[in-house]
C-alpha cells in the first residue's frame, strides 16, 4: 500500500513538476497574445465609437477639450498613464454620463461637466474612467457579458449591427459589477493623490448627484448606473487624508467658468 | 514505466481479444470525447461493467483501463471547465492556462501511446503492466 501511494504522489508530482516548469516559458509572447487581444481591442474600440459617433455630436473646439485635456494630461503624467493612447472625446448630450470604450476611448458628456460643481469633480469622474482603462474592465466586461465568440465576429464584419448596438449599450449605459466599481474607484483616489488633486471633489460629486436625483429624471445615467452612490462616497472620503494639503487646481477657476459658459451656450443654441 | 509480465495463467485467444478491447474502448472514447473528459470515463465504465464477471484475465486489464481513465479525469475536467470560464465568463488566457493545457497534451499523448502498445499487446496474450496502475489494480482486482 505504502508502494502505491509513494506512486501516486510521485505522478501527481510530475504532473504539477512539468505544468510548473513550462509556465516559466513564456508562452504569451510566443503565441503573441496580447497582441492579437490588442488588435481586437483596437477593431471594437474604432467600431463602437463609429457607431456611437454617428448618432451624437461630438464637441471638437479647443475652447471646450483644452481644459478637459488639461486634467487627463495631468493625472495620466503623474500616474505614468500614456497618455497619448487615451482618445478623449466630448459628446453635446444632457445626460450626465462618462464612459469608455475598448481602445482607450474616453467618452465624456456636456451634461456631466455641467453637473460638476468646480474642476476636481470632473478629475474624480475622468480618473474613476482611466482606472477602467487601466485595469482592462472594459474587456473583461465586454467578453463576460457578449461573449468572446461574438466579440470576434464583430471584429471579422460578420457579427450583425444589432450585436454592436447592444454592445454600445452595455457600454455606456450600464455599470460593472460592484466589485469592479470598487475597484475603480479606490484606484481612481490613488490617481488623483498623485495628481494633487483632492479626491474629496470626486466624494462630494456622487453624493450631491446622488441626493439630488429624484425618481423619474432621466439624465442622470453615470448616478443610476454605478449604484450605491452614498455608499461610494463614503468609501472614497475615508480614503482622503484631510491633513494632506493641495495645491492649486489644475486648471484656473476662470478657464473653468469659461468651459461651463461655452457649453451652456451650445446646450442653449442646440435645437 | 510498462513492463511485459508473465500472468499467472496463459490466457485464452477470446480472453485476449476482450481484454485488448477494454483498451480499444477508452482509446475510441478518448477521440469522441476529447472535449468532454467524462465521455471517456463513462465508456469505460460501461465495459468495466460489461465484463466484470468475466475471466480474471479480462478483468483485470478492464480494471487497469478504467483506474488510468480515472486519474486522467480529474485533470482533463480541470482544464475543461478552466477553457469554458475563459469562452463565456471574464477570465482571460495567461501564461499558467497555456502551460496547463501543454501538461495536458502531453500526458494525455503519454496515455494515448501506452493504451494503443498495451492494446496490441494484450491482443497478441501479452500481460503488460503498467507502472503504479499495475500494483492498484491488483489491490482492486483479484483472482
Amino acid at each position: 500500500m505504502k508502494k502505491i501511494l509513494f506512486q501516486a504522489v510521485i505522478i501527481i508530482s510530475l504532473i504539477f513538476a512539468v505544468w510548473y516548469v513550462l509556465s516559466k516559458v513564456d508562452w504569451m509572447r510566443i503565441f503573441k497574445v496580447e497582441q492579437i487581444t490588442n488588435k481586437t481591442e483596437k477593431k471594437l474600440g474604432d467600431l463602437f465609437w463609429e457607431l456611437y459617433n454617428s448618432a451624437e455630436k461630438e464637441i471638437k473646439s479647443e475652447e471646450a477639450i483644452q481644459p478637459l485635456d488639461s486634467i487627463l494630461t495631468k493625472i495620466c503624467v503623474s500616474n505614468n498613464i500614456d497618455k497619448s493612447q487615451v482618445k478623449l472625446h466630448l459628446v453635446q448630450s444632457n445626460e450626465i454620463n462618462a464612459f469608455v470604450l475598448p481602445n482607450r476611448h474616453l467618452v465624456i458628456n456636456t451634461g456631466l461637466i455641467l453637473a460638476a460643481e468646480d474642476e476636481g469633480e470632473v478629475a474624480g469622474v475622468i480618473s474613476h474612467e482611466i482606472a477602467h482603462m487601466e485595469l482592462n474592465h472594459v474587456m473583461k466586461k465586454l467578453v463576460k457579458e457578449v461573449g468572446l465568440s461574438v466579440l470576434i465576429s464583430m471584429t471579422t464584419g460578420s457579427g450583425s449591427s444589432e450585436q454592436v448596438k447592444a454592445a454600445v449599450k452595455l457600454l455606456s449605459s450600464s455599470a460593472y459589477d460592484r466589485n469592479l466599481e470598487k475597484e475603480a474607484d479606490i484606484k481612481a483616489v490613488d490617481y488623483l493623490k498623485k495628481s494633487k488633486i483632492n479626491p474629496v471633489h470626486f466624494a462630494n460629486f456622487l453624493t450631491r448627484l446622488s441626493d439630488k436625483e429624484p425618481a423619474g429624471i432621466k439624465y442622470f445615467s453615470w448616478i443610476s448606473t454605478h449604484p450605491d452612490s452614498k455608499e461610494r462616497a463614503e468609501y472614497i472620503t475615508a480614503l482622503c487624508n484631510k491633513n494632506t494639503k493641495y495645491p492649486q487646481p489644475v486648471i484656473s477657476r476662470q478657464t473653468w467658468d469659461n468651459l461651463r459658459q461655452y457649453l451652456s451656450e451650445k446646450k442653449e443654441s442646440r435645437p | 514505466m510498462i513492463s511485459s509480465e508473465q500472468f499467472i495463467y496463459p490466457p485464452g485467444e477470446h480472453e485476449a481479444e476482450k481484454a485488448s478491447n477494454s483498451y480499444l474502448m477508452s482509446l475510441i472514447a478518448l477521440i469522441a470525447g476529447l472535449p468532454f473528459p467524462i465521455v471517456n470515463l463513462f465508456a469505460t465504465l460501461i465495459f468495466y461493467f460489461g465484463n466484470r464477471k468475466g475471466t480474471y484475465f479480462v478483468r483485470w486489464h478492464c480494471t487497469q483501463a478504467l483506474l488510468s481513465q480515472l486519474s486522467v479525469l480529474p485533470f482533463n475536467s480541470f482544464g475543461f471547465w478552466w477553457t469554458i470560464s475563459i469562452i463565456f465568463s471574464s477570465e482571460t488566457i495567461t501564461n499558467n492556462y497555456i502551460a496547463y493545457i501543454f501538461t495536458l497534451i502531453i500526458f494525455n499523448v503519454a496515455e494515448f501511446i501506452a493504451t494503443i502498445y498495451t492494446a496490441i499487446s494484450t491482443r497478441k496474450g501479452t500481460h503488460v503492466a503498467w507502472w503504479f496502475y499495475s500494483d492498484l489494480t491488483n489491490l482492486f482486482c483479484k483472482p
